[in-house]
């Protein structure tokens, strides 16, 4: 076994997320590896370092007010409850009241609701090639270069100025890029996080980082990813 | 020797939730049963702030995360079916909602006002609880490390950052987390790995990170 592929290995054996059979030959290798004991060494001590990072007590108003708002929810719910309950008896009741009242003219009636249904589905066709029409990216405007990003196509992506607006349909991040040209943090601005936006948060970053008088800061991006909804699933 | 490399991941977090009893207590919520509401904040509250602590490296944001995510849990309880477990489903609601874009703004805007929060309130705690059994050197060395990690922690990739949380700060299995971030175990592992090598990278000179004495398995906990 390879040092390269051993050390790929070692992060899952510390976790004890290593399949068994792999497990032997890792350790063994290990045992009588230098270069990759040391590996491991280096990062047996990290993971303990960060397990031994404090746990710190919740704050102790934020747990008074977690209890506030529990008991609020719960008294939201109660109502609801008791009010769907009356609901459901007066509509059972309703219902009975109404059905014998209807019985004469219930072909009449679902004649009248089938010739709804049938006007409605002729309708909905050129509803939905409407929505299609809001498809051809017409909302795309060539992105002003900035110095905090290379404005591109990444991964079907766009990387824009941060203040220009996703459209609806799209799926789009804000990044914030630090001093150094990384991605520090992100947060959803539009759909949600696509594994290709993961991808794009997680390259070598495409970014220099934005400048005043020479000196980098940090600042911001936005990726924009236009995709049809659902392809997911 | 080798056998001893093992020991050290020995103290995964027992399970407390079995599947039934998720079920069971999200019925009670939905029930509106005082001691469910009670049961839930009591499992999770402590967990769901270190989570929040840990991915937004912030004491008033992570409270901010902690009150949406349990608002959320009491509001939607409904739609929680028991495919995941509670466990999974509330961390995942703490994941999305640290990148929240709405709350993000709020938090940015609140920063920039207060420029400076008081470091006070956060290291009262640390004090309060003194540590009788390393002496004074060993505890403000240890300080200065954890201040070090936590910085590191804070420069890593935020992809990279959620999941070395969830392994190494909530104690959550490869599966878990690939639950929770709805991605391939694969995934997870090589995540875990690039945060790790990440970590290692900035760290290196400047921390002693060879396993230390305290590193001896701890069959007690
Ligand atoms: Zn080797």
């Amino acid at each position: 076994m390879s040092c390269e592929k051993v050390q790929k290995q070692i992060s899952s054996l510390l976790d004890r997320e290593l399949p068994a059979g792999e497990r032997e030959g890792v350790l063994a290798h290990i045992g009588s590896c230098r270069q990759c004991g040391a590996y491991w060494e280096a990062f047996a001590g990290l993971r303990a370092q960060l397990r031994g990072l404090d746990r710190p007590p919740i704050p102790e108003d934020l747990r008074a007010r977690l209890r506030v708002m529990a008991s609020h929810e719960r008294e939201r719910r109660l109502v609801r409850l008791s009010l769907s309950a009356r609901m459901s008896h007066w509509a059972s009741h309703a219902r009975l009241v109404f059905d014998n009242l209807m019985r004469p003219l219930a072909l009449p009636f679902a004649g009248g609701s089938l010739m709804a249904l049938v006007t409605f589905s002729l309708l909905v066709p050129s509803l939905s090639s409407f929505s299609h029409n809001f498809g051809d990216q017409s909302w795309f405007k060539p992105p002003v270069p900035e110095s905090s990003y290379v404005p591109g196509v990444v991964h079907n992506a766009l990387i824009v100025r941060s203040d220009i607006v996703a459209p609806e349909g799209a799926n789009a991040v804000e990044l914030t890029i630090d001093e150094q040209g990384k991605v520090r943090d992100y947060s959803v601005v539009r759909g949600e996080l696509t594994p290709d936006l993961q991808s794009i948060i997680m390259l070598p970053p495409p970014f220099s980082p934005a400048t005043v008088l020479g000196l980098p800061i940090p600042s911001k991006v936005k990726v924009i990813q236009y995709q049809a909804p659902n392809r997911r699933s | 020797m080798t056998t001893s490399i093992l020991d050290l991941g020995a103290d995964r977090i027992a399970e407390t939730g079995a599947e039934g009893d998720d079920l069971r207590l999200a019925e009670a919520l939905r029930q509106g049963l005082e001691c469910a509401y009670e049961e839930l904040l009591s499992r999770f509250q402590q967990p769901v702030y270190n989570l929040a602590l840990r991915l937004l490296g912030d004491a008033t944001e992570a409270a901010d995360v902690v009150q949406e995510v349990f608002l959320k849990v009491f509001r939607n309880i409904g739609s929680f079916r028991g495919h995941s477990t509670l466990k999974t489903w509330i961390y995942r609601i703490t994941v999305n909602e640290a990148h929240n874009a709405r709350r993000w703004f709020f938090r940015h805007r609140r920063r920039e006002i207060e420029l400076d929060t008081n470091p006070e309130d956060t290291r009262q705690w640390k004090e309060a609880i003194p540590d009788r059994r390393r002496s004074p050197y060993d505890v403000a060395v240890e300080r200065e490390q954890h201040v070090m990690i936590e910085a590191a922690l804070s420069r890593l990739n935020p992809i990279f950052r959620e999941a070395v949380v969830l392994r190494d700060i909530t104690g959550l299995s490869y599966e878990e987390i690939a639950e929770i971030l709805n991605v391939s175990l694969g995934t997870v592992k090589s995540r875990i790995l690039r945060g790790r090598e990440a970590l290692r990278d900035q760290l290196a000179g400047s921390l002693n990170l060879r396993p230390a004495l305290r590193l001896v398995p701890k069959t007690a906990e």
